[in-house]
């Protein structure tokens, strides 16, 4: 039976959540209401409520260049990304793989590292090699930075699997390529899925490093601050509901995941 | 079983990828720390003469030590309320207790832009705050005191940071074994002791580690500053954007990135070494 100080404890514990929580959702709670209705001197005016606004987010051609830009910017950096982080985390449970550790830490470093260095190091990487800034640098820029997730997941799922699962298949007399696609691949798969989906969802919302990249292209983070510098308006606030609930959306399917492979491990 | 020289032609070309697209740019960002502007073009000699420009000057060093003590207090408010809020949810059971964790991690992947842009509408002077307090009556007019200065730029950083406080400590709670909880219980010691001397040690490494994202993170960020800081809300992130933008001095802002740099990785270091004394 709790004793008295810890339900009064448990009270306020859940006042101080309650309030938090009120303020970490005010993005949401904001613009939601305001893509909907209009406020005049702190009222809200039921009757002017439309969804008019999301359809006219269809007709601005600036913010449908900077979805389509941040769409591929994503799927193609998560892709890479992907690919790299599949090599190495194989590469590094390999048993005659030298410099694990060095890998680890460089694939991290970017994710370690206070956003602002990492732009300003590709920054200044890029600009050495004569390259203008365009999506093709946020990309790769976003590549580096998505890796660390990518590789955590594939490499914790790979070290998870019993050794044996691999000898089994040598002693069969599979070809490592054979084991690779038919008994690794298989395991692999969900893990892959579970990281690109996370990955892209931080790449969907990447800024810090976005802006020393982007020369005079926009990204989808880019265009809104752009957009948000000049005011607000309801058709804004259309966009960043939008955009919040796909992000919303993305890390609860990631959440479920990862909450699905640990009840399958038990 | 494979030669040396067969693993080490492996290993560079497995390597190749991050090294050159991670390992090179931050050398060719450190190497542009001892290069020089002249006549808005850089020089490539080598020396140190960004970094004793910048030791040399009062204005940068102190602009650097009201960085650190900002993020010390985004650090300190974050633990101040994520820890709470991280112990609320390890005290639930069952499915409340992952609906819970989501609800207050789900923030972190919520657009940056548009938080620090809400916290903007909820400080400024027609915003949320003003307008309630002017209802409630403990301000007779909208006050422009919330916006446009370094308590903006702590307070909005701190909710934004918070969830990256709250998720690492959670985890390492979730670490904590019940039944040691239970021991100190049916020790006879009542919840405050089992918290000060069981449940706080152990949950040491994720509150180090939560601690360390906020002020890493703080550190690092330029447009929350310029976002909510206005003009009196100078930090070093920014002046090293500045750096890269208006002022067009890129030697001298890798010396000042490189700077930030040598300080976060120590803040990194030092938080690794404590969180190691404490699982001894």
């Amino acid at each position: 039976m709790p004793s008295r100080a810890e339900r009064i404890t448990d009270i306020l514990l859940a006042i101080l959540a309650g309030l938090v929580f009120i303020v970490l959702y005010a993005p949401l709670l904001i613009s939601t209401l305001f893509s909907i209705v209009e406020v005049k001197r702190g009222q809200i005016q039921w009757e002017t409520a439309t969804l008019v606004w999301y359809g006219r987010l269809w007709e601005n051609q600036s913010i449908l260049d900077a979805i389509r830009s941040t769409l591929a910017v994503g799927v193609i950096s998560v892709t890479l990304a992907a690919v790299l982080a599949v090599i190495l985390a194989l590469y590094v449970e390999w048993e005659g793989a030298i410099g694990r550790r060095l890998i680890e830490l460089v694939v991290y470093l970017p994710f370690l590292l206070p956003p602002i260095v990492t732009g300003l190091a590709l920054l200044v990487f890029f600009s050495g090699l004569g390259l203008d800034r365009n999506l093709l640098t946020v990309t790769i820029g976003h590549t580096i930075f998505v890796l660390a997730v990518l590789y955590r997941l594939v490499l914790t799922r790979l070290q998870t699997l019993p050794k044996s699962l691999v000898e089994a298949s040598a002693d069969l007399g599979a070809s490592r390529w054979q084991t690779l696609r038919h008994v690794l691949w298989p395991h692999l798969r969900s893990a892959i899925a579970t990281g690109a989906i996370l990955a892209f969802t931080l790449s969907f919302d990447e800024t810090l490093i976005t802006v020393f990249l982007a020369g005079d292209q926009m990204t989808l983070p880019l265009r809104l601050w752009a957009m948000m510098r000049v005011g607000f308006t309801a058709e804004i606030n259309a966009l960043v509901t939008i955009v919040l609930v796909i992000s919303i959306g993305l890390t609860i399917l990631v959440g479920m995941r990862l909450q699905s492979d640990e009840v399958r491990e038990e | 079983m494979v030669s040396l020289p067969e693993r080490i032609i492996l290993f560079m070309l497995v390597a190749a990828g991050p090294f050159l697209l991670i390992v090179v740019p931050i050398g060719a960002f450190l190497a542009m720390s001892f290069f020089r502007m002249e006549n808005q073009q850089i020089v490539h000699d080598l020396s140190l003469a960004n970094y004793a420009a910048f030791f040399s000057s009062w204005t940068y060093v102190k602009t650097l030590l009201l960085t650190l003590w900002l993020c010390a207090e985004v650090t300190l408010i974050g633990l101040l309320i994520g820890y709470p809020i991280a112990y609320f949810i390890w005290r639930r059971s069952g499915r409340i207790r992952t609906i819970l964790l989501l609800l207050f991690v789900l923030p972190l992947f919520m657009s940056y832009i548009v938080k620090i842009f809400t916290m903007r509408s909820i400080l400024g002077l027609n915003g949320f705050l003003n307008q309630i307090l002017v209802a409630v009556g403990i301000l007779s007019e909208p006050s422009q005191v919330f916006l446009y200065n370094q308590n903006a730029i702590l307070f909005t950083m701190a909710v934004i940071f918070l969830p990256f406080v709250i998720l690492p400590i959670y985890l390492s709670l979730e670490r904590i074994p019940r039944s040691l909880v239970q021991a100190s219980a049916d020790l006879g010691a009542d919840i405050g002791t089992t918290f000060w001397h069981v449940i706080l040690p152990l949950s040491a490494p994720g509150t180090i580690a939560g601690a360390l994202f906020a002020f890493v993170l703080a550190l690092g960020d330029f447009i929350t500053p310029q976002m909510v800081g206005g003009a009196n809300g100078f930090t070093f992130g920014r002046v090293i954007w500045s750096q890269f933008g208006l002022a067009y001095n890129w030697p001298f802002g890798a010396a000042l990135g490189t700077v930030l740099l040598a300080v976060a990785l120590l803040a990194i270091v030092l938080g690794g070494l404590a969180a190691q004394r404490q699982k001894v």
